[in-house]
């Protein structure tokens, strides 16, 4: 098996300027959309099925008074315990060589369990096919030893491709770096393989906290309550399954009311 | 932030159609295992209700899907522990139980009376499923509200009881059959179902806690509260407590068929308001 491929995006140098959303568009060949008003220069508000890749501007209230813009290049996270991989009834998602989550376009029938099963809200459904879209993680140009076409265009590199170990390495060294240099509140998400989620092969240095960015706290797997909630659902089934049998039952014992026609 | 799947009006169909076909089998292979002659009657019904309402859930779930013929990519995979891979292939089991059980239903020998009861003694368990599996799916997703109702299965089979029970009376009571006291005793189980799914109910709110307030206030509080818990339950269950009249079985009867359309307007609520309270 090949080696795990990771994409960090360090959003301390991301300057918004959106080279990965367009990079994205134009190797994917994802048609343009209608721009949206969301009261910030992101657009649009959220993925899409047609937007894999989107710079988020959240504005924050610095000590000093001051309005600052918290940026960060989002994308789907190809998680380790992946929801969507998991809701997928079809085996159209599937998880390849490289550790992503890839769709299987030509398989998926547009059931909705990934989308609703995404704790991100990545997945997309596509009205024009009838199928989901997410970010492929440029399962081909990866499949080519070539970086993904976010992380190819970053000028900034804040978007970083490579095998996840060395980059796991280096966002950690960053850290440090900017802790040292006062940023207090600079967190790793998703780096822990032990973590949420089993770890992310997109994972992020913020400079806040993760909730500031739109992001779960605490992400987790959806489907880890399946045999909790099947239990309770055994046990009405037995209730009433008793209940019913005691109802229905014919007293007497000789089926007295079944005699009286 | 999540996004929300878009399910909407066939799905509500399904669950709640799903819940009664499921809740008229495993209640008709209860009332035709350990009842007595008369209620043979009420099993028919029952297996009568479930096959085809099982055809319509087919179609609801393949409209659904846009592109009918993708249903059959379902049938690539069995994976057992994500409920719609499991569902997709326990409805069409279902189908297979409740197509057969209608069948035989259409004879009156003896001999396939016992054929009927053993087949349905198997099949009442994909009842059981169908009715349930639908809320387990909706607890396994990253939804608010959905993902913190530990409960969602087991109320959804008690609604697919009691929408299951009420049914076959609704259908008893306009066909006219002479079900001497199996009118009480349908009465006395439908009433079963309809404590035990507000008790569900109850503790799936209280479980959920803050969880809740999509459903239990704004937009969702009248549907919910006076739809679903007033209307569709705590009604039908006073009802259920009207002495009949001069014992006259027929009045009985119309007391219990009124509750039954009560108790399936609610169970219609149930669905459609967990479904878009969580999809907000």
């Amino acid at each position: 098996m090949a080696k795990t491929l990771a994409m960090f995006t360090d959003t301390s140098v991301c300057t918004g300027c959106r080279a990965c959303q367009v990079a994205c568009k134009q190797w994917n060949q994802l048609s343009m959309e209608k721009p949206e008003w969301t009261g910030t220069y992101q657009n649009h508000e959220h993925f899409t099925e047609k937007t894999w890749r989107l710079v988020r501007f959240k504005e924050k209230r610095a000590d000093d008074g001051r309005l600052k813009f918290l940026m960060m290049s989002d994308v789907c996270k190809h998680c380790a315990q992946a929801g969507c991989l998991e809701a997928c009834p079809t085996g159209a998602i599937y998880r390849t060589q490289f550790g992503t989550v890839n769709v299987n376009q030509d398989v998926c029938n547009g059931c909705r369990n990934c989308v609703s099963a995404c704790p991100f809200g990545v997945v997309a459904f596509n009205h024009e096919t009838g199928r989901v879209n997410k970010c492929t993680f440029c399962n081909d140009r990866i499949h080519n030893d070539m970086p993904t076409a976010c992380a190819k265009t970053c000028p900034t590199q804040s978007i970083q491709f490579g095998e996840r170990e060395d980059l796991v390495a280096r966002a950690k060294r960053r850290l440090a770096e900017l802790k040292a240099q006062g940023e207090k509140e600079a967190n790793l998400y998703g780096v822990d393989e032990k973590g949420p989620l089993g770890g992310l092969n997109a994972f992020f240095l913020l400079l806040d906290k993760p909730s500031n960015y739109g992001l779960p706290e605490d992400p987790k797997l959806p489907q880890r309550n399946v045999k909790t909630d099947s239990a309770f659902s055994i046990g009405s089934a037995l209730l009433l399954g008793a209940g019913l049998v005691v109802a229905f039952r014919e007293r007497g014992g000789n089926g007295s009311s079944g005699e009286e026609e | 932030m999540v996004r929300a799947p878009e399910w909407e009006m066939y799905i509500v169909w399904y669950f709640f159609l799903g819940g009664i076909a499921g809740g008229a089998y495993f209640a008709a292979a209860i009332a035709d295992n350990f009842g007595g002659r008369r209620d043979r009657e009420i099993a028919k019904v029952g297996y009568f209700i479930a096959f085809p309402l099982t055809l319509i859930c087919g179609a609801l779930l393949t409209l659904d899907l846009g592109t009918p013929s993708r249903f059959l990519n379902m049938l690539k995979l069995f994976n057992f522990w994500n409920p719609m891979s499991i569902g997709s292939w326990g409805i069409g089991a279902f189908g297979v139980f409740s197509f057969i059980c209608a069948f035989l239903s259409l004879s009156d020998s003896e001999g396939l009376l016992t054929l009927r009861r053993n087949i349905a003694k198997v099949g009442s368990w994909f009842g059981f499923f169908l009715a349930a599996y639908t809320g387990v799916l909706l607890s396994n997703t990253a939804q608010p509200i959905w993902r913190d109702a530990r409960l969602m299965g087991a109320l959804f089979l008690a609604s697919g009881a009691s929408t299951g029970l009420a049914s076959i009376a609704m259908i008893s009571y306009f066909r006219s059959a002479n079900l001497g006291e199996s009118w009480s005793k349908l009465k006395k189980a439908d009433s079963f179902a309809i404590v035990v799914e507000l008790v569900l109910l109850l503790g799936l709110v209280l479980m959920l806690g803050p969880a809740a307030d999509p459903l239990t206030k704004g937009r969702f509080a009248l549907p919910f509260w006076g739809g679903l818990v007033a209307l569709g339950l705590v009604v039908p269950l006073g009802l259920s407590f009207l002495k009949p009249g001069d014992g006259r079985e027929r009045t009985a009867g119309g007391t219990l068929a009124i509750a039954s359309v009560l108790v399936l307007i609610g169970g219609f609520l149930l669905r459609y308001v967990v479904l878009m309270a969580g999809q907000l």
